[in-house]
C-alpha cells in the first residue's frame, strides 16, 4: 500500500510540471517568454520562502560552505529554460514540448555521465540514445 | 511543404537544446542540494533566477516588440511558479523512498507526458487545441522507451 503514495507522488510532479509550463506558456502569449520566465521565478521564489518558514530547511546547515560558487549559476540557467519552454509550447504544442525536452535531457545526461567518467552501462547508453534520436527522426518525417 | 519541415526542424533543435540546458541546471542545483538540501536548492534557484531575469529584462527592454493588440493575461496565468516550487517538495520527498531517483525520473516523465497529450487533445489553459497524428505517438512511445532504457538499465 505505502509504495503506491510515493507512485502517485512522483507522477504527480510530472503532472505539475507540465501544468507549470502550460500556464508559463500562456502567459508568454500575452507578455514574453522573458516576462512568464520571471513571474515563474518571483512567484515560486515567494511559495519556496513561505514553506521554507513554515516547514523549515529539510538538512543541516553545516554543508553550505561545501557548495562550490559555480553552481548558483543554476538558477540563471533556469530563466533560460523556462523562457524557452514557454516559447516552445506555443508553437509545437504541450506533448512535443514535453517529449523533445526528455529528449535532449536524456541525451546530453547520458554524454555528460560519459565526459566526467559516470559508470554505466555502454549497452544501455547506447540503444536508449539510439531509440531516441530514431524516435526524433521518425515523427520529423513528412506527412501525408 | 520545405519551408514548412525547416521551420519545424529548428523547433526540433531548440526544445532538444532546451532539455539540455535542464540536465546543467539539475547538475548545478543538485551540487546546492547536496550542501543545503533540496528546498533550500530550489529557494536559492528560484532567487537567483529572479534576479537574472529582471537583468536580463532591463538588458534587453529596448528590443521588446511593441505588443499593441495583445490581449491581456488573466491572472492565473501569473502562478506558474507554483506548481514549480511544489514539484521540489514531492521530488524531494519521492527520491529518498524505494522509488529512488530512477522511480521519480521515469514516473515523472510519464506524468509530463499524461498531460502534455491531455493540454494538446483538450486545449487546456488557453493554449491551442491539437489533434496529435499517429505518428507522432508513435515516436513519443520510441522516446519514451529509449529514456526508460537509459533510466533503468544504463546506470550501474
Amino acid at each position: 500500500m505505502g509504495i503506491w503514495i510515493y507512485v502517485s507522488l512522483a507522477f504527480a510532479a510530472g503532472l505539475l510540471v507540465g501544468l507549470s509550463r502550460q500556464i508559463n506558456g500562456r502567459l508568454s502569449l500575452s507578455t514574453s517568454p522573458l516576462e512568464s520566465s520571471f513571474w515563474n521565478h518571483a512567484v515560486g521564489f515567494a511559495v519556496l520562502c513561505v514553506i521554507a518558514l513554515s516547514i523549515g530547511w529539510s538538512h543541516p546547515q553545516d554543508g553550505l560552505s561545501d557548495i562550490p560558487l559555480s553552481a548558483y549559476a543554476g538558477g540563471a540557467v533556469g530563466v533560460v529554460f523556462i523562457a524557452s519552454s514557454s516559447w516552445l509550447i506555443a508553437r509545437i504544442g504541450a506533448a512535443q514540448t514535453a517529449v523533445l525536452v526528455i529528449a535532449g535531457q536524456m541525451v546530453s545526461s547520458v554524454i555528460l555521465d560519459i565526459a566526467m567518467g559516470t559508470a554505466g552501462v555502454a549497452w544501455a547508453r547506447t540503444l536508449g540514445v539510439a531509440l531516441i534520436l530514431a524516435g526524433i527522426f521518425y515523427g520529423r518525417r513528412s506527412r501525408d | 511543404m520545405t519551408q514548412y519541415t525547416t521551420q519545424k526542424t529548428h523547433f526540433v533543435l531548440i526544445a532538444f537544446l532546451t532539455g539540455g540546458l535542464l540536465t546543467i541546471m539539475t547538475l548545478f542545483n543538485g551540487q546546492v542540494a547536496l550542501g543545503g538540501g533540496a528546498i533550500f536548492s530550489s529557494w536559492v534557484a528560484h532567487g537567483v533566477g529572479t534576479v537574472a531575469a529582471i537583468i536580463a529584462l532591463i538588458v534587453l527592454f529596448r528590443r521588446r516588440p511593441k505588443g499593441g493588440a495583445r490581449s491581456p493575461a488573466p491572472l492565473w496565468a501569473y502562478l506558474g511558479g507554483i506548481s514549480g516550487a511544489l514539484t521540489v517538495i514531492l521530488t524531494s520527498t519521492t527520491v529518498n523512498t524505494p522509488l529512488a531517483l530512477s522511480g521519480t525520473i521515469a514516473l515523472g516523465l510519464a506524468g509530463q507526458m499524461v498531460f502534455g497529450l491531455g493540454a494538446d487533445v483538450l486545449g487546456l489553459f488557453g493554449l491551442p487545441k491539437r489533434r496529435l497524428a499517429r505518428r507522432e505517438l508513435f515516436s513519443f512511445a520510441m522516446i519514451c522507451a529509449g529514456s526508460l532504457i537509459i533510466i533503468y538499465l544504463g546506470r550501474v
